[in-house]
């Protein structure tokens, strides 16, 4: 690779915060028509990596450095000429194509605005005709039609928005598009698509992407290099092939290992022991050591130094040249069989509404004593209006829902709270901020008549320590409050735990964990899971029986081997298709 | 042009320094504590504040004696206007205080349970929205009597609806929020869900919303107080003050510009240090 194919070349970036040095220096190089993948958990700097190279950071931070676009090259610490970069030489697109388009103008105007900003800046004067069919083109590029420019952002699907978003991103012509999670809003099956899209205008343009994500999924068919950062600083990077399957940071190992496959089940699900410090409590030496099995005293007290191990990779690890022991993952068998002649929870016919539309047309289900039953969907599918009805949180406008035999009432309003309880998707704002770990959980052990002292024991079941109890929400992380969320929906010893998406905002090391965790208490506890998700991995490895939902209405049940491994609906067999990772890299595609 | 609407160019950090900081906190803190200060100790430090000497009449700042001046009646400026303090702020304390409590009290209930209890108060602050203030003052002077609390009273009736409104709104953004879903599933008391786990998420809203209230009230009573609605002629005050320091404009403009002056640099305090508040609560609560 010669370096004049080099469209982006960053040396030294590196981002600095009020309370210290947040991303510690970090080279970056994009060649034209390649894919850099940046990659690590929440917490790790991969965002404001891409905010650096974008000159969008917060004001309180600040980024050092140098960047290079082609000839130009700049030094971050000065002033860099954003205005005349953004658009033309880069451009940024970001995760949620829900909030990033402006809901009150049409979506052809949000792309022409782009492209006049950028002919504006170049000194052309563009015809409101010529500007017209630049629209048109890039739309075309994206695989939408011309009359999209007349719709607004609302009027169209998840997929559609994101391409659109894409085709505003590319309408000033960038050399490098930096996508930051740009398909992690998305069902799978949308997923795919705009990743075809961005392959397809990488190939025609030869542009250069630099692609945020925490889905190595997703970076496994697309990225040509990877980076993987952790706790701000690079721990391993090289190319795709490299770095994906033989891993030589035991980190990128153990979050490749973290992954949930979508064809087998494990025997046990290996997340990565506790989560990523934050910028002001980083340890010293190796920031990864405290939650690596190979750390050795050397490691905690000196900082590794990125070393070149073979077929390309760079590394910081101290154990490099140590090979790492490729544990073979045990499949386990069959899933346990559950006996099943009385559903402890038992719907019937169950119809929902919001507003006119009818959402749910007569949905029936069944969840056995111990078991874990996932509902999967795309969204619009009613898998959530179904997980609200039975919680009691939406009344069904027809139906009959029976737990234990017994009519469970519509209404939460008439409900026993030790018939079911909920943890919810996003683990931010599933705790009041205001409370402290043992205020929430006292309230909820209160309601059964359970004593406060449980409130240790609880936050132990559930693998927190008990000191925890004094801890507000705002110290924890996301795991750690999901955790609080499973203990707190735990407390009052109910029948029915509903998961509706619990997992789905975690990342994968930590969601391992909680599956795990889940796994671990329906055993203790025999509490049966309805589980709501639309990541059909996580179904194989925690679920007994799987229930397809399609626009309002069970199209497929089972046990999931039966449906996973021979669906016998086409929309399943469809959906199982595009949740199948594209084992393939990149290179060996073409 | 139109601004560019795709966030790749439009996304611009938008400057937050200096706001929400701790010099601000102090001053326009220290500004509100003084002039509370002086309400309370007004009584105090100017007992003679309305003492007349019609003789002397009105003599221009830097007479001996009367560093700020005279009124028509004799008065002293200075004295006049630490004693009209206390009026100025208690009525406009009340009314912040006052509106605070049925705004959280009623806009908690509304938006928390709905139904018809939220549709009747809804058109009650709706009706009471669209009377104009000064108009209504009048009337309620022309039949209670025009008396100062009687005035204080009527205006945290008309402050009400627009904090019930808000904490309404806010209510019902909380409301939809997981962690109130989730204590509605452990089938708390309502009484509970609401005061216990949605109020402390809206005070900061609240507290701003009262502080900017305040710094309205003291307006608003002291225009009162101009058009000769609330404090009764010849009490200390500065609305009143106002008022009758404007036909002395050229001969003593310290009588008029003086009580001015204390309004605004009151008002303003307190609406800044609303936006402190603001600011700092907003700062938390991404750090959250």
């Amino acid at each position: 690779m010669n370096d004049t194919s080099i469209v982006l070349e960053a040396r030294a970036l590196s981002v600095r915060g009020p309370r210290g040095v947040i991303v510690e220096p970090v080279d970056v190089r994009v060649h034209a028509g390649q894919t850099l993948a940046v990659v690590g958990e929440s917490g790790s700097g991969k965002s404001l990596t891409a905010r650096a190279l974008t000159g969008l950071l917060d004001p309180a931070l600040e980024a050092t450095g140098v960047v290079r676009w082609g000839e130009r090259e700049f030094d971050l610490s000065s002033n860099v000429p954003w205005p005349s970069l953004r658009g033309s030489a880069i451009s940024l697109l970001l995760q949620d194509p829900f909030t990033s388009l402006s809901p009150v103008h049409r979506c052809g105007v949000q792309i022409a605005d782009t492209v006049r900003a950028v002919a504006k800046r170049t000194g052309r004067r563009l015809s409101s005709r010529e500007v017209q069919s630049i629209v048109t083109d890039r739309l075309r590029e994206v695989g939408l039609d011309a009359s999209v420019a007349g719709r607004y952002p609302h009027e169209l699907s998840g997929g559609m928005r994101q391409r659109v978003a894409i085709a505003a991103a590319i309408a000033g012509d960038p050399d490098v598009l930096i996508a930051d999670e740009p398909t992690t809003a998305l069902d799978a099956s949308t997923q795919g698509e705009v990743l075809e899209v961005l392959a397809a205008l990488q190939r025609e343009r030869g542009l250069g992407i630099v692609l945020i994500s925490h889905d190595l999924g997703v970076v496994r068919g697309c990225a040509d290099d990877i980076v993987v950062l952790y706790a701000g600083a690079v721990a391993e990077r090289g190319p795709a092939r490299v770095v994906l399957d033989a891993p030589v940071h035991p980190y990128t190992a153990r979050l490749l290992a973290a992954e949930p496959p979508l064809d087998h089940r494990l025997e046990r699900l290996e997340g990565i022991p506790g989560s990523v410090p934050s910028p002001g409590q980083r340890p010293e030496g190796c920031a990864f050591a405290p939650r690596c099995a190979l750390a050795t005293e050397l490691c905690r007290t000196d900082v590794p130094q990125l070393s070149a191990v073979s077929r390309g990779g760079v590394v910081a690890c101290h154990h490099s040249s140590t090979p790492l022991v490729s544990e073979e993952r045990d499949r386990a068998g069959t899933a346990r069989t559950v006996s099943f002649d009385d559903a402890l929870l038992q719907v019937r016919g169950l119809r929902a509404h919001h507003g006119a539309t009818e959402i749910l047309h007569g949905v029936d289900l069944a969840v056995g004593p111990g078991e874990i039953v996932g509902v999967v969907g795309e969204s619009g599918s009613g898998k959530t209006t179904l997980a609200r009805c039975v919680a009691g949180l939406h009344v069904p406008s027809d139906g009959e829902l029976t737990l234990g035999g017994v009519a469970l009432p519509r209404r939460l309003g008439d409900r026993d709270p030790r018939d079911v309880q909920m943890v919810f998707q996003d683990p931010y704002s599933a705790l009041n901020p205001r409370l402290t770990v043992g205020e929430a959980l006292r309230e909820a052990l209160a309601v059964s008549g359970r004593p406060a002292s449980d409130a240790a024991a609880l936050l132990e079941s559930v693998g927190l320590p008990s000191k925890y109890v004094g801890r507000r929400p705002r110290d924890l992380s996301g795991g750690e409050r999901q955790r609080v969320a499973i203990a707190r929906a735990l407390a009052p010893r109910p029948r029915l735990l509903i998961c509706d998406e619990s997992v789905s905002a975690l990342d994968v090391s930590v969601q391992a964990q909680i599956l795990a965790l889940l796994l671990r208490l329906r055993d203790e506890l025999g509490t049966p899971v309805l589980f709501i998700t639309h990541d059909l991995a996580v179904v194989r490895q925690v679920c007994d029986r799987v229930v397809v939902l399609r626009q309002g209405a069970v199209v497929e049940t089972g046990p999931v081997e039966q449906v996973f491994d021979e669906p016998q609906h086409p929309y399943s067999a469809s959906l199982l298709a595009a949740s199948e990772p594209s084992l393939e890299l990149k290179g060996s595609r073409a | 042009m139109t601004a560019p609407s795709t966030t790749v160019i439009a996304l611009r950090p938008a400057p937050r320094a200096g706001r929400g900081g701790l010099p601000g906190l102090i001053l326009t803190g220290g500004v509100l504590a003084a002039a509370l200060l002086l309400a309370v100790l007004g009584p105090v430090l100017a007992p003679d504040a309305l003492e007349q000497d019609i003789l002397l009449g009105v003599t221009p700042p830097g007479t001996p004696g009367h560093p700020w001046g005279t009124d028509e009646l004799g008065r002293d400026v200075l004295q006049l206007l630490i004693a009209g303090s206390g009026s100025a702020l208690a009525g406009p304390v009340v009314i912040a205080l006052g509106s605070m409590l049925l705004g959280v009290l009623l806009g908690t209930i509304t938006g928390y349970v709905q139904g018809w209890l939220d549709f009747t108060i809804g058109r009650i602050t709706d009706l009471l929205l669209a009377l104009p203030v000064v108009v209504v003052a009048i009337v309620v002077a022309g039949v209670f009597g025009s008396g100062y609390w009687v005035t204080v009273a009527m205006l945290v009736v008309l402050f009400a609806p627009s904090d019930i409104r808000l904490v309404r709104s806010a209510v019902i953004e909380q409301s939809a929020r997981p962690y109130i879903e989730s204590a509605r599933m452990l089938r708390l008391s309502p009484w509970r869900i609401m005061f216990r786990h949605i109020v402390p998420n809206v005070t900061p809203i609240i507290v701003t919303n009262a502080l900017v209230n305040f710094a309205i009230a003291i307006v608003a009573l002291s225009s009162l107080s101009f058009l000769g609605v609330g404090v009764s002629p010849g009490s200390a005050d500065w609305g009143r003050q106002l008022d009758d320091g404007r036909a002395l404009l050229l001969s003593n403009p310290a009588a008029s510009i003086a009580p001015a002056i204390a309004i605004v640099v009151v008002a303003c305090a307190a609406n800044l240090l609303g936006d402190v508040i603001a600011a700092r609560a907003e700062r938390k609560g991404s750090a959250e």
